[in-house]
């Protein structure tokens, strides 16, 4: 200890001259090359997310006119047209998936929190609920087509719908039980003791305590859900018509519209395609961060 | 800490033997509990009388709380805790496999250490326990309302902002909103679990009057790491160490002639 | 609570006032519920696996497990169906996509937790995440109008110039046609895709070092690299390791953003810069025109993308091990 005290500030600091000979030129290197690589590599992820920003307002906004919000999609071929339908598609199948997830997703995450914290299968069901968090979205929409699309012989936007919610569902479930975690033990020895029951002490008391927090994760599902393609390329397909209310038959959404216009050889599809990305990318940014800024609020009170 | 402060508090507080006849409301036979396999409390045999307040002090770990926790069986909340014997209230074994652990909790009330309002309104705190079991016309339960605050001492602080959130409340407001919201339920028998030790020496003051008023309506038991807390308010105090009730008997013999060797040693500040 | 509907008059009888009415009934019912939708997310892996074998078995059947998966052709026409090209462009892009992204993951982690002044951190880190919620098809439509034509110009022609007849990387880095697109392009953008997730995870577990270590570790005169090398590495190695396949596992199934870039090609190149297709895009592409038994294929492929990608998400987890729950 004695021998090493003189070099240690020196190597800290770097600058005295005198001690820096102390420090083998190896480490100094070492350590400026790792600071370096990793502020670049910081810069890669930053630029990449910029740029990729930039080129979405860039082609969005020169493509985005009132009517991409009041005309259908065009046939191939015919000019102009917007996204009514395919808009509207989206929010029925979002929130249509958002309506089923939210139930089940709230409560399989209130049997992980409140209710069987501790047992083998309340592990196992923890475990796959994060594995299914990340699984490939489309194998869940094969999933869905060999459920519900190939059955009754023809696509659906309920099909769709369920899709979504099995994606958003895990999601849910995740923050809803991380959330009833952080409500203080004592509060649920308090309502018990006036008597609650537990299904009583959890509906009256514990979900409210996590409330912003549950709200929260299913604002993150939701943003989730709405820019998925994968999942309804086979189960709510695509038109370029109004559906019918129904649901039954393809149901015209923005994420395959923009896929299918992308890459389609006709200008005035491509740029719609454009517009169908800026207005999906800035609603699911939106969401993230409403939802962060539910987040923070609840940790500011 | 010494034995002559409490005994100046004694002389002017309730004086035990005053109310000798009255009867039992809890009677504890031959109870021992465990958590897990840890054995916390070994063979407590004691009554507690009606109207009156009763004190449990003695060392961090004695099982003081642990036998709180017994007579609303908040315990069995946690699988792995589990107590044997009997813990008769009105001559009924609370701790029978067939008792209904809500209704029982609805008649026995329970302060805890730190003040937990609920995340909802003033009103709605008051009024929960009393939603939980009876359906009343809005009227009443206001009725309710105000005369749980009323007695929890907290009416003429909250009367105009009844909707407000509790948790905006001030510490020794939330304790006194806790204590009207168990109040508000019409319990029996008031557990409190070291209700003043989050709280500041004014709010502390508060909450002891409050509870020498409650003790006119309701049996209190009362645990305090504070012995001259026991002294100030309580009647009967038992004195708990290392599972075992050590002593019990009426709070100014307990402070002042203590039978057992570990009884004197920690009132008069020996250990403890 | 299951403790005892029958019997709350015994208590109820002794009080004063009214009888207090049991809340058992809805209790129950509460706890059931919840129960049952916890049960439900084992029922819906379950059910993943078990459409999958359903819908692909008449492919399996017909070439054989083993025969499918390393069939290397795949042709409509004559209605035989081999893996091999799917599984091999989805192995490839999704190494390149490790290759390239883990070093990035792991410098931005560094640099969150290690480097960055404190005004920077909130930015950045908001930033990768937003990165994560960027819709998969908008870095498809960025692979392929952006990135891809600059890939072509900038790496591909020139690289042509200098591999052109060498043996071997005259093979593997020559593009025939250098449009852009392929296995290359679309790792790049997976490795874009996956770094959000490596780099999140990766800061958590930095994070939750203690601060003592880190701190004692520069009090006695390590430099910021020899901190990471040998302090921060051992001690959330595994963990990394986790986050990383946590990683690989979504660049196996990424689906849109792939679909745009890879050029969809049935055949295996010998170049990263061929046109290839993945399993996943191989789906996206064919499904919606398939029938029989080229819908059971495609089926089949998923089959085959559910067992690689689930073992590799369940080994991320186990790694992981939930050090973040605490």
């Amino acid at each position: 200890m004695a021998v090493s005290t003189p070099v240690l500030p020196a190597a800290m600091a770097g600058e005295p001259a005198g001690a820096r000979r102390r420090v083998r030129p190896g480490r100094r290197v070492a350590d400026r090359a790792l600071k370096l690589v990793s502020a670049v590599f910081t810069a890669v992820g930053v630029f990449a997310l910029g740029w990729i920003l930039l080129m979405l307002l860039w082609r969005g906004f020169s493509a985005l006119g009132p009517s991409v919000f009041t005309s259908i999609t065009p046939g191939p071929g015919s000019a102009g047209g917007g996204l009514a339908n395919a808009m509207v598609g989206s929010l029925v199948l979002t929130v249509l998936g958002i309506v089923v997830a939210t139930p089940i997703g709230v409560l399989a995450g209130t049997y992980l929190g409140e209710y069987a914290r501790v047992s083998k299968l309340a592990s196992l069901v923890r475990f796959i609920n994060d594995v299914l968090l990340s699984a490939p979205s489309i194998l869940i929409g094969l999933f869905v087509y060999v459920l519900l699309v190939a059955p009754f012989g023809s696509y659906s936007g309920w099909a769709g719908g369920v899709a979504l919610a099995i994606i958003a569902v895990p999601v849910i479930v995740r923050t809803t039980e991380d959330m009833l975690r952080l409500v203080p033990n004592g509060l649920r020895e308090a309502a018990a003791a006036l008597g609650a029951p537990q299904s009583k002490v959890i509906t009256l008391v514990t979900w409210r305590a996590a409330r912003s927090g549950i709200m929260t994760g299913i604002i993150l599902a939701t943003a989730r859900i709405a820019g998925e393609t994968a999942p309804l390329l086979f189960t709510a397909l695509n038109n370029n018509f109004w559906f019918s209310p129904s649901l039954v038959g393809g149901v015209s959404n923005l994420p395959v519209t923009i896929y299918q216009f992308a890459l389609s050889p006709y200008q005035n599809w491509q740029e719609l395609a454009w517009a169908g990305a800026l207005i999906i990318t800035m609603t699911i940014l939106g969401l993230s961060v409403v939802a962060r800024f539910v987040i923070r609020k609840e940790v500011a009170r | 800490m010494n034995a002559v402060s409490s005994m100046v508090h004694l002389d002017r507080g309730g004086r035990p033997g005053t109310n000798e006849g009255a009867p039992a409301r809890i009677s504890v036979r031959n109870l021992d509990f465990y958590y897990g396999d840890f054995h916390s409390l070994k063979n407590i045999t004691i009554d507690f009388k009606d109207r009156h307040v009763t004190a449990l002090i003695g060392p961090s770990g004695c099982g003081k709380s642990t036998l709180l926790r017994c007579f609303n069986r908040i315990y069995s909340l946690y699988p792995d805790q589990r107590a044997t014997g009997e813990i008769l209230l009105d001559g009924r074994n609370i701790l029978a496999p067939n008792v209904d652990v809500n209704e029982l909790r609805s008649r026995v009330g329970m302060v805890f250490q730190k003040p937990t309002p609920f995340p909802m309104s003033i009103y709605d705190n008051v009024a929960f326990g009393v939603r939980l079991y009876e359906k009343l016309p809005k009227a009443e339960v206001d009725a309710r309302v105000e005369s749980a605050l009323r007695r929890a001492a907290l009416w003429d602080e909250v009367k105009d902002k009844l909707r407000q959130p509790g948790l905006g409340l001030s510490g020794g407001q939330q304790q006194r909103l806790c204590i009207a919201r168990t109040v508000a339920q019409g319990p029996e028998v008031i557990l409190f679990d070291e209700p003043t030790s989050a709280l500041d020496p004014i709010s502390t003051g508060k909450i002891e009057e409050l509870i020498e008023h409650l003790r006119t309506e309701f049996t209190i038991v009362i645990v305090t790491h504070n012995m001259q807390q026991a002294a100030r308010i309580s009647q009967y105090t038992g004195f708990m160490y290392l599972g075992e009730l050590v002593e019990f008997g009426a709070t100014n013999n307990l402070f002042m002639n203590p039978v057992k060797k570990q009884t004197h040693d920690y009132v008069t500040g020996r250990f403890g | 609570m299951s403790l005892v509907a029958s019997s709350e008059h015994i208590l109820a009888a002794s009080h004063a006032g009214s009888p207090r009415p049991s809340h058992s009934g809805f209790d129950r019912i509460f706890r059931a519920a919840a129960f049952g939708c916890a049960a439900l997310v084992l029922l819906v892996l379950a059910g993943i696996l078990a459409a999958m074998l359903y819908g692909g078995w008449p492919a399996f059947r017909e070439f054989g497990f083993f025969g499918f998966v390393t069939g290397s052709v795949w042709n409509v026409g004559a209605d035989q169906y081999g893996a091999w090209p799917a599984i091999a462009g989805t192995l490839s892009s999704a190494f390149i996509a490790l290759v390239i992204g883990v070093p990035i993951s792991l410098g931005i982690a560094v640099f969150l937790t290690q480097l960055s002044p404190p005004w920077l951190k909130a930015p950045i880190a908001t930033a990768v995440e937003l990165l994560a919620a960027v819709p998969s098809i908008i870095y498809g439509m960025w692979g392929l109008f952006v990135f891809a034509p600059l890939v072509a110009n900038y790496i591909q022609v020139p690289l042509n110039s200098v591999v052109e007849g060498l043996p071997i990387v005259g093979t593997i880095l020559y593009s025939r046609v250098p449009s852009g697109t392929g296995i290359f392009t679309a790792g790049i953008i997976l490795a874009l895709m996956i770094i959000p997730f490596i780099a999140s995870v990766t800061r958590d577990m930095l994070d939750q070092i203690p601060p003592v270590l880190r701190e004692s570790a520069y009090g006695i005169g390590c430099t910021t690299w020899e901190v990471v090398r040998h302090v921060l590495v051992p001690q959330a190695g595994v963990s990394i390791i986790g986050a990383i396949m946590l990683g690989l596992g979504r660049a196996l199934g990424e689906t849109m953003a792939v679909t745009f870039v890879i050029g969809n090609a049935n055949r295996l190149g010998g170049s990263i810069f061929d046109p290839g297709s993945t399993i996943a895009s191989r789906i996206a592409n064919e499904f919606n025109e398939a029938a029989d038994l080229q819908l059971n294929a495609l089926i089949a492929l998923g089959c085959i993308l559910f067992l690689v990608t689930f073992a590799v998400l369940i080994a991320a987890r186990l790694l992981i091990a939930r050090v973040q729950r605490s």
